[in-house]
């Protein structure tokens, strides 16, 4: 698959890897979104109209064990709600967005299906805000590698060698600087 | 005022509204919720006098949290009602409009329940 700028194209798309804990939506400029996952899910997000596309990397923090808790949604509530908004103040309008998630790898024998809950939750997400799932590749024990057009709303995803993947890391609280507060 | 507190929860996100509940009832809160300006206005308009603060999102569809502050602030009987902004953004740019608009406070997402439930504590006493 061609996920370039057209043959001929004078400006060669930027590439940009979208790190475990980060948004980004593309501009105005030809760019690819990359991406390796193991457990985490990405979440790419494209309207078609207003051609404007983004995508996030996340992993839910796992439950204690014995807690008899959920995982911490709040963070990728979080992620999500971030993705949704950059997408909007590029132009895209909610009701018109697409998604696709890919990830969810269960990497590690024995342990929480973490994986599976993070797929759950970017489903059950997606579901509750009415943006409709137009692709899934999520699951099974291996990583992935995805890239993403912004501006056309196309994605490649392939497996990839576990080693690739760089060290995923659970965030049970909120990142630095959330759940701030200032009173005025 | 009762001892329960009652807040309006305003956000556009189903899976917002969701957590947001969920934090402030174990926490003891009594809990409404509206999915954007319009709705919470109209919402106030029957109900207004139950509510003890407003937790409000920025981003939203139809009315967008400055707007709904600038109206709440604009009807005499929500003039002294606190109003906090919980949004992905904190841009100093923004918080300052908030301020400008009428806003009590500004908390940064993903939040905290507990210091969420503590500035509530704060501001609703």
């Amino acid at each position: 698959m061609v996920l370039a700028a057209a043959v001929g194209s004078p400006e060669e798309p930027r590439r940009i890897t979208v790190m475990q804990g980060q948004v980004h939506v593309g501009g105005d400029r030809p760019e690819i979104l990359t991406t390796i996952l193991g457990s985490c899910i990405a979440c790419c997000l494209y309207d078609p109209v207003a051609r404007v596309g983004g995508m996030n990397h996340f992993l839910l923090a796992e439950p204690a064990a014995g807690s008899g808790t959920v995982a911490d949604q709040n963070y990728g509530v979080y992620l999500m709600e971030l993705l949704i908004n950059q997408m909007m103040t590029g132009g895209g309008v909610k009701s018109r967005m697409k998604a696709h998630i890919y990830g969810g790898g269960n990497m590690h024998a024995g342990m929480t299906r973490i994986g599976d809950v993070n797929a759950r939750f970017a489903r059950s997400f997606l579901a509750a805000e009415g943006i409709p799932l137009v692709r899934e590749e999520t699951g099974g024990e291996w990583a992935r590698r995805v890239e993403f057009d912004p501006m056309l709303g196309r994605t490649r995803c392939r497996i990839v060698a576990p080693g690739a993947v760089p060290a995923e890391r659970a965030v049970a609280r909120p990142m630095p600087g959330g759940g701030e507060v200032e009173l005025f | 005022m009762s001892e329960t507190i009652h807040v309006l929860t305003v956000d556009d996100s189903a899976s917002m509204r969701a957590l947001l509940r969920a934090a402030l009832t174990s926490r003891g809160y009594e809990v409404s919720q509206a999915v954007d300006g319009v709705a919470a206005l109209e919402w106030l308009d029957g109900n207004g006098e139950a509510v003890d603060v407003i937790v409000t999102d920025i981003n939203m569809p139809r009315m967008d949290g400055f707007r709904l502050i600038e109206e709440l602030r604009g009807q005499a009987r929500f003039r002294d009602c606190p109003i906090l902004v919980l949004s992905t953004e904190s841009s100093d740019e923004k918080k300052a409009r908030a301020r400008s608009a009428g806003a009590t406070g500004w908390i940064v997402k993903p939040f905290d329940a507990d210091k969420l439930d503590s500035a509530l504590r704060r501001i609703t006493h």
